[in-house]
This record gives C-alpha cells, structure tokens and sequence, in this order.
C-alpha cells in the first residue's frame, strides 16, 4: 500500500497520508470491536447493539486524529459510547442520565477482557441471589429455556414463574456488579 | 398492552432472547431496573460478542470511506486532535439496521481446491459425516444423490461441532447451540447459520469439498 516513492518534490503530498488514514481506520475498526462486546453486554441483542456501535462510529471517526494512538482513539470511542448508551436507555426507559449513573460509570475503557469475563461477572451477581431466583435466571438466560420448561423444571406453574422471574430480575437489579 | 408487571417484562424477555430489539415500556423504577438486568443477562448469556462479520465489513467500508475526507483532505481541520464535543455527527448512518437474520456465509478459500472425501456411497442417507479438506472442516450430508456441507465449526464460538445421530443436530461442545444438517440454528437465541462448504459429485460418483491446499 506504501509504494517506495523517490525522495524528492512533493515529499508532503496528500499521497503520503492515504495509508496513514488507512492504518487508523483499520485500528478504529478492532477497537470497535471492543466497543461492539461492551454495547451488547448491556443492551443483550444484536439489532440494537449495531446500531448503538454504528452510532458510535459516525460520531466519533470523524474527529479522530490520523495517527492517533490506539489508546486515545479507544478513550473517545469509549466517551462516546456512554453518551450513545446514555441516550438510549433515557429515550427507551425515559432514564435521566443521572439515575443511568452506575450503569454509565462501568462504562470506563476497559481493556480486551478474557473471554469469560462477562459470563463470570453475571455469575457474581447470580450468587447473590436466593437459590430460587438464581435458578430461575440461569435456566431462563443461560441455559435459554422457555417459561413453560423452567415451570416444568421447577415444579411450578407459568404464573408463578412469570413473577418470581421478575422479582429475581428486580434483585438482580439492585446487586452491584464487581468490577 | 399487558396491565401486569410481570407479563410486560417477559415480552421483554423473550424478544431479547430471541435476538430481537428492546422493546421497552412504561414501568415504575423497579421495573425498568429488571429490564436492565435482563438485558445484561441476555447479553452475557453467550460471553463476549464479537461483530457479526457482515457488519463489520460493512462499518469499515465506511471508515474507509470516511477516511480520504475527513482524515486526509481536512487534515487542517482535525489536527486539532481528539474534540471531545460530541454531537455533529456529520456522517450519514448506515442505512440498514440489524435484525435477528441467520446470515449463511460460503467458505470461498482463496486458491480452492477440491478434495475427495469418499465415494458418495460411503455416506449415509440423512447422517453428517466429518470431513476435510485441507484447512476446511466440514460436515457432509447425503440426500439421494445429492450433497450438502456446513462447516464443522460452530458459528458462534470457535469450536468443533460433533454431529449426534440419535438427535439428528450437529452440536456445540463449548456451549448449549446446535444446528441442523442445513446449518441452520436450532436454539431458541439468536445464532448464525453455519457456514456454507461448496462439495460436489463428481460423474465417477465422488464426493469433492472446497477446500485449501
């Protein structure tokens, strides 16, 4: 992509930056790789966690400096993933930012984390829950089991499911997470 | 819609899982915190996520696109640095959003080449069998005549599938997924199809993968 070019005229044409733009692209987009992994953790679908990282993309690639280190363009995709977060649980849940403050506060760069970090962090928090409601939520989110099949499983009946599984969300709500 | 606390979260629930967007509604502070909860757990339910490969290449086309301009040509104007003033996004957004799709890429290795795997007889009606091809792993399957392969990796995590008769899905050892002879997913969460393997037979009753070298 760099062609050896003679030394001579023209050394600081526009020609020279092309593959130094190149080069930043390609370290912004693995970056938002990580800024993708972080969006989907807390928003858990697909659809929306592109359009969160898209978003995040359009606002922040074109304020990135060429050549910028990976560590400061990482820093300002992070910021601008909390603000992009920020306003999409205040329209979706009609949350100010202020009350998404803990949520937002996770939001820190974090580094490239082991690959079961996330699912380690979950089961923290399922530790700390009743033996009943960490049940209910493991085989309903981790094990992907239909209302009906957690009732059969637990010798319960859908209703009771229904409310029991809201009730441990709630707990699950209030437990912080380790960081 | 529904008047209960209770039923308007599992609505929630079950999008989630099902891959599809929150849709979220009214609720008093409790429940928009349970609503948080589920889609931290949904989200984990499977680690980390990486970007679906479409969307990837999608997003760096675009930076690619954004590059020249805004990098290069208006260099003066950002050697300013890292603005931390968001907003003026200025950029167009992709138009397209995601929805919860089974995307089935086909292997296509640069300088394929076909492999023999056996004589179509040698694979039986309706069973995967495991081939390879080189650096392609795959899973072939026999209906009459015909042939079809997925890849013997799962599309999620990096881990070889096992094909299990009895059941009739290829399954994941790493985590609960399986899929069918067609790759496609067979979990109640959003998963992608298996990669497509091209294979053929040949007029001497071949059977022949696209694979590598």
């Amino acid at each position: 992509m760099t062609p050896d070019r003679p030394a001579g005229e023209h050394q600081e044409a526009e020609v020279v930056e092309l593959p130094v733009a190149r080069r930043a692209s390609d370290v912004a987009l693995d970056e938002l790789e990580l800024v993708y992994a972080f969006i989907y953790a807390r928003v858990g679908n697909r659809p929306d966690a592109e359009d969160l990282t898209q978003q995040v993309a359009m606002k922040a690639i074109p304020r990135l400096r060429q050549g910028a280190p990976a560590s400061a363009i990482r820093g300002y995709l992070f910021a601008t993933a909390r603000s992009v977060l920020g306003a999409f649980w205040s329209t979706r849940l009609g949350l100010s930012e202020a009350e998404l403050r803990d949520d937002l506060a996770l939001a820190t760069p974090a580094p490239p984390s082991p690959a079961d970090d996330r699912t380690e962090t979950v089961q923290q928090i399922l530790s700390q829950l009743s033996d009943n409601y960490r049940r209910v939520l493991e085989l309903r989110f981790l094990h992907g089991y239909s209302l009906k099949e957690v009732a059969a499983e637990m010798n319960s009946t859908v209703g009771a499911i229904k409310v029991m599984q809201l009730r441990a969300l709630r707990a699950a709500g209030k437990v912080r997470p380790p960081e | 819609m529904n008047g209960k606390p209770e039923n308007r979260v599992e609505k929630i629930i079950a999008d989630l899982l099902r891959g599809r967007r929150l849709k979220l509604r009214g609720g008093d502070a409790e429940e928009k915190a349970a609503i948080i909860a589920a889609a931290r757990l949904a989200g984990a339910h499977q680690g980390p996520q990486r970007m679906h490969p479409t969307f990837r290449k999608r997003l760096g086309q675009e930076l690619d696109q954004t590059a020249p301009d805004s990098w290069v040509t208006r260099r003066t104007a950002l050697v300013a640095g890292l603005g931390l003033a968001a907003g003026a996004a200025g950029g167009v957004l992709f138009g397209r959003t995601g929805g919860p799709e089974t995307v089935s890429a086909s292997i296509d290795p640069t300088d394929g080449r076909w492999t023999d795997v056996g004589a179509l007889d040698e694979f039986t009606e309706g069973q995967g069998r495991r081939v390879s091809a080189g650096g392609v792993g795959a899973y072939v399957f026999r209906t009459g005549s015909k042939v079809t392969a997925v890849s013997s990796i799962c599309s999620h995590l990096p881990c070889e599938l096992s094909w299990d008769a009895a059941d009739g899905h290829l399954l994941c050892p790493c985590h609960p997924a399986k899929f069918t002879p067609g790759g496609e997913p067979a979990v109640r969460y959003s998963l992608d199809a298996l990669s497509k393997v091209h294979v053929r037979v040949t007029h001497l009753g071949r059977v022949e993968v696209l694979g590598t070298a």
